[in-house]
């Protein structure tokens, strides 16, 4: 009994250590060693990593997109063929799973799960996520050639980061009945909130890189509706944030928790402890209550986001 | 003064001024043109048969699409003495081209420019065509001219890569003008290396790009061959007239109303806060040549 415990605690303990001094199996610089540099008729002509610091140098204009998830670094490959348009392979490291499946989201229009944890090919461009990293593969024009050595290299970065990341709990309180899928959008950062559904010219819910934000669309007969949900790292920000909400965008620090707008349609929020639910575009006061309730209930049900 | 706060409520009590574009996210507002103000002349040039089947310009006709555009732009027939009213031989001038690798100015359109360039007497070491290494490019540092030429495309941070925007390269640090999704980008023109400077505005509208997917929001499924030139000598009424484009082949391509996101309001700010332009349709005079079919505008 001694001699198995000793056993397993030198286990642990060599687990341990190697856990935390030796880098993941597929960094970006593993990533780098082991993800072929010659497909089919392509050769890889350029290689380059890139932080935080010199992201800017990379994407023209579109690097704020990234350091808002929480960019950590990028490999960037091009690949050249004779007679095919070049290859652009990018693989981010968004630091964590919730912020590659949130840059993700940013852009997904359609559900599609041939690579990764999730997948969009459109003409030339394959996008997909896998634990923390999101990668992209383009080749423009399109053309046949350049469709099949975009999915046989998807396949093999599919194979080489070799587990799965968690999903935002978030989203797991989003209601299922008429959900969009398609639709969810997470992120950390409020200029991302204008981007997908303009609510205001400012920040009015507060929202920090401590904000968890989730927006989706329903739609079903006589039962659409946006659903925006903010989780705070506290309830007395959720407090703060609901207040705003109420005074600059319902006009009254008084208002009803269902109310119809100027459209027609119907708007309501809730806020339960650091949660704040806010229903926009509702078609009827109902849709709104039933959403905020489904909600609520879900929430109850996950213990971590009631703290 | 704290600036009034618009929300979505906000637009949706005025819905009138919801019918301009530029209005529904800046509040900014309307005001009726007058028989005697005189419009901004922008010339909309397209030709069917620009792009070859890779949809690369062919360089004789754009040469060709140019000179008309520019001698429409200025009244005047003969495209030599048009070009001879913006550029004078004495002057040092700088081509503010775009060279994002996804949809960069065309090669074909920079050697155009600079042959009309040179045909007015400007020295070749004269002649400069840059985009990220400007700074340290002794002709814009001692520019007396400069003629701005990018393509149009949405973007992630600014609502769209603009004209306006595409000075952004003559300061140190970028960064400092991304504050409300780049809403004062106009200041750019009023630095001691632009002011002043600008001879002509080309916004390339051979293959624009209408939305936005991926790390370099560049998804060729959301380019198309629209075939046109946007010319003129107010950077704001081109850009204005450029996103009309735009957000029209949204709503063709999406079915619905989808407004460019984030708004570009830089363009329409460069009117109402700055006055650096126009970007109110009705008061910009939009003339049109060519090609067109399947405008959209």
């Amino acid at each position: 009994m001694i001699s198995f415990n000793i056993l397993f605690l030198t286990q642990v303990i060599f687990t341990t250590i190697i856990q935390y001094t030796m880098p993941p199996s597929h960094s970006i610089d593993n990533l780098s060693g082991t993800i072929p540099k010659e497909i089919s008729s392509w050769r890889e002509i350029e290689e380059n990593i890139y932080n935080r610091k010199n992201l800017h140098e990379f994407i023209n204009g579109g690097a704020e997109l990234y350091l808002s998830y929480g960019f950590q670094s990028v490999l960037s490959r091009v690949y050249e063929s004779e007679d095919e348009p070049a290859l652009y392979l990018d693989i981010f490291d968004m630091g964590n799973s919730k912020n590659a499946f949130g840059v993700f989201s940013h852009t997904r229009e359609f559900i599609q799960s041939d690579f990764g944890q999730g997948s969009q090919y459109t003409k030339g461009l394959l996008l997909f996520w896998k634990d923390r990293y999101l990668i992209s593969l383009l080749i423009s024009p399109e053309t046949p050639a350049g469709k099949k050595v975009i999915r046989d290299l998807a396949e093999l970065i599919d194979q080489v980061i070799d587990k799965a990341g968690s999903l935002p709990e978030i989203i797991s309180l989003l209601p299922e009945s008429n959900l969009k899928e398609e639709s969810i959008r997470y992120f950390r950062h409020y200029i991302w909130l204008n981007s997908h559904y303009f609510i205001a010219d400012t920040n009015i819910f507060n929202i920090t890189d401590d904000t968890e934000v989730v927006l989706a669309k329903y739609k079903g007969e006589d039962k659409s509706a946006i659903l925006l949900l903010l989780l705070y790292p506290d309830k007395d920000s959720a407090i703060t944030a609901k207040q705003s909400f109420k005074e600059k965008y319902l006009d009254d620090s008084e208002a009803a928790d269902v109310m119809k707008t100027e459209d027609g349609l119907w708007v309501g929020w809730k806020q339960e402890n650091r949660l704040l639910s806010v229903v926009f575009q509702g078609q009827s006061g109902q849709i709104c209550t039933d959403l905020l309730n489904e909600v609520e209930k879900k929430q109850k049900q996950l213990k971590s986001l009631l703290e | 003064m704290s600036q009034k706060l618009i929300t979505r409520r906000e637009f949706l009590r005025n819905s009138s001024v919801a019918a301009c574009a530029g209005a529904i996210y800046i509040g900014a507002p309307i005001k009726s043109l007058k028989a005697d103000d005189p419009k901004t002349k922008v010339v909309l040039i397209r030709e069917e048969d620009i792009l070859d089947n890779r949809w690369k310009p062919r360089a004789d006709l754009l040469e060709n699409m140019l000179d008309r555009a520019v001698s429409k732009l200025l009244g005047v027939d003969d495209s030599v003495k048009a070009w001879k009213q913006l550029i004078k031989p004495d002057d040092i001038v700088g081509i503010k081209s775009n060279e994002w690798s996804r949809l960069a100015t065309p090669p074909e359109l920079e050697n155009a420019i600079r042959n009309r360039v040179l045909g007015c007497g400007v020295s070749e070491k004269n002649i400069s065509i840059g985009d990220r290494r400007i700074l340290s490019d002794d002709v814009f540092l001692k520019a007396s001219a400069l003629i701005n030429v990018r393509p149009m495309r949405t973007h992630d941070w600014s609502g769209v890569g603009s004209l306006i925007k595409n000075y952004i390269m003559f300061v140190n640090n970028p960064a400092d003008y991304h504050g409300d999704s780049c809403a004062d980008l106009a200041t750019l023109w009023k630095l001691p290396l632009t002011e002043g400077k600008t001879r002509l505005n080309i916004l390339v509208m051979l293959t624009p790009l209408f939305h936005g997917a991926g790390p370099h929001h560049f998804n060729p499924a959301y380019i198309w061959p629209y075939n046109g030139l946007i010319v003129g000598l107010d950077p704001v009424a081109v850009d204005a007239t450029g996103i009309r484009i735009i957000q029209a082949k949204r709503r063709e391509h999406f079915g619905e109303e989808k407004p460019i996101n984030p708004p570009p309001k830089h363009i329409f700010f460069a009117e109402t806060r700055h006055h650096l332009g126009v970007a109110d349709p009705s008061k910009i005079d939009l003339i049109r040549l060519g090609w067109n079919e399947a405008s959209l505008i």
